[in-house]
């Protein structure tokens, strides 16, 4: 089924002409890209970091920093910013975080988080202060929106088979085990060090990428991407789904994305109605919208236990 | 000659006189601060959940507040009173509501700290709603201030502020050294398992713990809001500020919040004084950096 899906996604620009619905697909996407690398590090190696979406956002404005300032095809400013921010993301809050036990690394990152709309109003000249950065160039000459979804797409499936190949791999489960017993993890060997400073790597770089090629669609970008309600939505989209449930972000972000939009005409109630779905999920959805399926699973067994006995 | 010795006089005499008057904005921040801090720590130290609707309690407080005087005609100590008693109620319903259901499951860390989040945006913009988007004011208590030589020390709002913390301070000391109540909390601030075992229903213990943790949290933002202005997008640098000072407090101690209070508030002081207001962010996020560095377990370990 999610093959079909994939297939009705990538066709579906091709036949239809509908803008609309492409750019909330290519929003889908990018949050996508930047949920899921967060479910990584939250989830998967239960690494209470919330700076994730300042990494997008700084991803974001290095981009277009990059691609206005120097004579750097902007086509390669997000991979560029990416790299940039993932070195300036381990100096800052890795390094911190190692030492730290799991609350402080989720004040200090948030705290991150808060700080950078100061940070950008200081630096004015590069970024733009409040008003924010405008005319950044797009990714190159002529493009369209059709371009976009692709490479957001791309993106996204690039982001996603990663992230797949690390849940499988060691690396992955040396997460997982870092997150569920770090004593015995160490007791095995795990660096822990030395695996927190990759998922931090890995998570910022790919969000960071998400960020620059978000900044360059819509050509400019400012602080209030770093407002509360974008940092709640994204945690909103990585918790619905289910923390380290992979497939279970998609849903997660498919649901917020779609639903910001739908009730972007409630005006003043939008954020209200968003904090309180927040509140709902969290009190009946603890472990995310994969327990929907959990309980399909356990109703599919008492149904066949049943006709068997 | 003589003229230079007038000049040099006078200017030690200007530097003593602008050290002195940031030295008291330095006090009266810190003691906001430490009021602010207060509620977030109790909770903590308690609970052992991060309140992050902590800053837009404060300013539902002082909302609250804000309404009271305008639509009844109930006198300013009336109106504190009536917001503080209705953010406890507040209190109690939100632990029923949405913390207790989620202590059982074993990701309660953060899964508290994602509700309460929820809940600060809920707030956010319920406030804005009720109360309207426009910069609110609440009126100071006294007008006037004290002056000495034409200069005006400190004004008399800013002492009464500084002594009502004081007052609150004490209060709160001997509702937790003397009240059965408090010495309930603090026994289950310093151990859980032992507390149950001599009786004490930790559940009850965490609603009114948190209840009271909230209702301060609302009057202290009442005495934000009395200097400062309101509105409700000030709730989240509240928070912030509000757990530089508890994590340099050591999470859960109130007499470190004290000491932490007062160094980072004439920090700030010295800081917006001598470089300008808009260092002030960077400045919390170097010293929380700083603390996390050298110091996470913060300055004092004693539990409440």
């Amino acid at each position: 089924m999610a093959a079909l899906i994939l297939l009705a996604v990538i066709i579906y620009p091709v036949f239809f002409n509908n803008s609309y619905v492409t750019f909330m697909l290519f929003l889908f996407f990018i949050w996508a890209i930047v949920a899921s690398s967060w479910d990584l590090i939250l989830g998967y190696a239960g690494v209470n970091n919330l700076g994730h979406v300042a990494f997008f956002v700084i991803g974001g404005y290095l981009s277009g920093i990059l691609a206005k300032n120097l004579p750097i095809a902007a086509v390669w400013c997000p991979l560029l910013g990416g790299v940039i921010t993932t070195v300036v993301v381990v100096i800052f809050i890795a390094l911190p975080a190692l030492r730290l036990p799991g609350i402080y690394i989720a004040l200090y990152s948030l705290m991150f988080h808060l700080t950078i709309p100061s940070l950008l109003t200081q630096t004015r000249k590069w970024t733009g202060g409040s008003k924010g950065l405008r005319e950044i160039p797009p990714l190159f000459e002529n493009i369209e929106m059709i371009h976009y979804y692709y490479i957001a797409l791309g993106l996204l499936l690039l982001t996603l088979f990663i992230i797949h190949k690390i849940i499988k791999s060691r690396t992955g489960q040396a997460f997982v085990a870092l997150r569920d017993s770090a004593d015995f993890a160490r007791s095995l060997g795990i660096n822990e060090y030395k695996e927190k400073i990759k998922v931090f790597a890995v998570s910022a770089f790919l969000a960071s990428i998400a960020g620059g090629l978000y900044a360059h669609f819509i050509r400019s970008i400012t602080p209030t991407t770093l407002g509360i309600n974008t940092f709640l939505l994204t945690l909103t989209m990585v918790y619905l789904g289910g923390l380290g449930r992979f497939p279970g972000v998609l849903l997660g972000t498919a649901l917020i994305v779609f639903a910001d939009e739908y009730f972007r005409a409630m005006g003043m109630l939008r954020h209200l109605v968003l904090g309180a779905l927040i509140i709902f999920t969290v009190l009946f959805f603890p472990k995310g919208l994969m327990q929907i399926f959990d309980r399909l699973d356990t109703v599919i067994g008492k149904m066949a236990l049943k006709k068997a006995g | 000659m003589d003229t230079v010795q007038w000049g040099v006089e006078s200017t030690v005499c200007q530097m003593t006189s602008m050290i002195l008057s940031t030295l008291v904005s330095g006090i009266i921040i810190s003691s906001l601060y430490i009021t602010m801090a207060l509620g977030l720590s109790v909770i903590y130290g308690v609970i052992k959940i991060f309140n992050f609707s902590h800053g837009l309690l404060a300013i539902f407080g002082a909302y609250l507040v804000w309404w009271l005087l305008s639509r009844t005609g109930l006198g300013y100590g009336w109106c504190i009173l009536i917001s503080a008693g209705i953010m406890f109620g507040i209190g109690i319903i939100i632990y029923w509501s949405m913390i207790f259901p989620l202590l059982k499951h074993p990701n309660w860390d953060l899964s508290t700290l994602v509700i309460t989040l929820g809940l600060g945006m809920v707030i956010e913009n319920f406030s804005l709603i009720a109360f309207g988007p426009g910069t609110k004011a609440i009126p100071k208590f006294i007008k006037g201030s004290i002056r000495w030589n034409d200069y005006s020390i400190i004004s008399w709002h800013d002492l009464c502020t500084i002594i009502i913390v004081i007052c609150m301070l004490l209060l709160l000391k001997y509702f937790f050294m003397k009240t059965k109540q408090g010495q309930a909390i603090r026994a289950v601030a310093q151990d859980m398992e032992g507390a149950r075992y001599i009786g004490i229903d930790i559940f009850k213990v965490f609603s009114y713990t948190f209840a009271i943790g909230v209702s301060i949290t609302g009057f202290s933002g009442v005495l934000l809001a009395s200097k400062l202005s309101l509105t409700s997008s000030m709730g989240w640098d509240w928070l912030v500020k509000g757990f530089v000072i508890v994590v340099l407090a050591g999470l859960g101690s109130i007499t470190g919040i004290f000491y932490a209070g007062i160094f980072l508030g004439i920090s700030e002081a010295f800081i917006s004084f001598f470089f300008g207001i808009i260092w002030v962010p960077s400045f919390w996020f170097v010293a929380f950096l700083i603390i996390l560095l050298f110091r996470p377990e913060g300055l004092s370990s004693a539990k409440l």
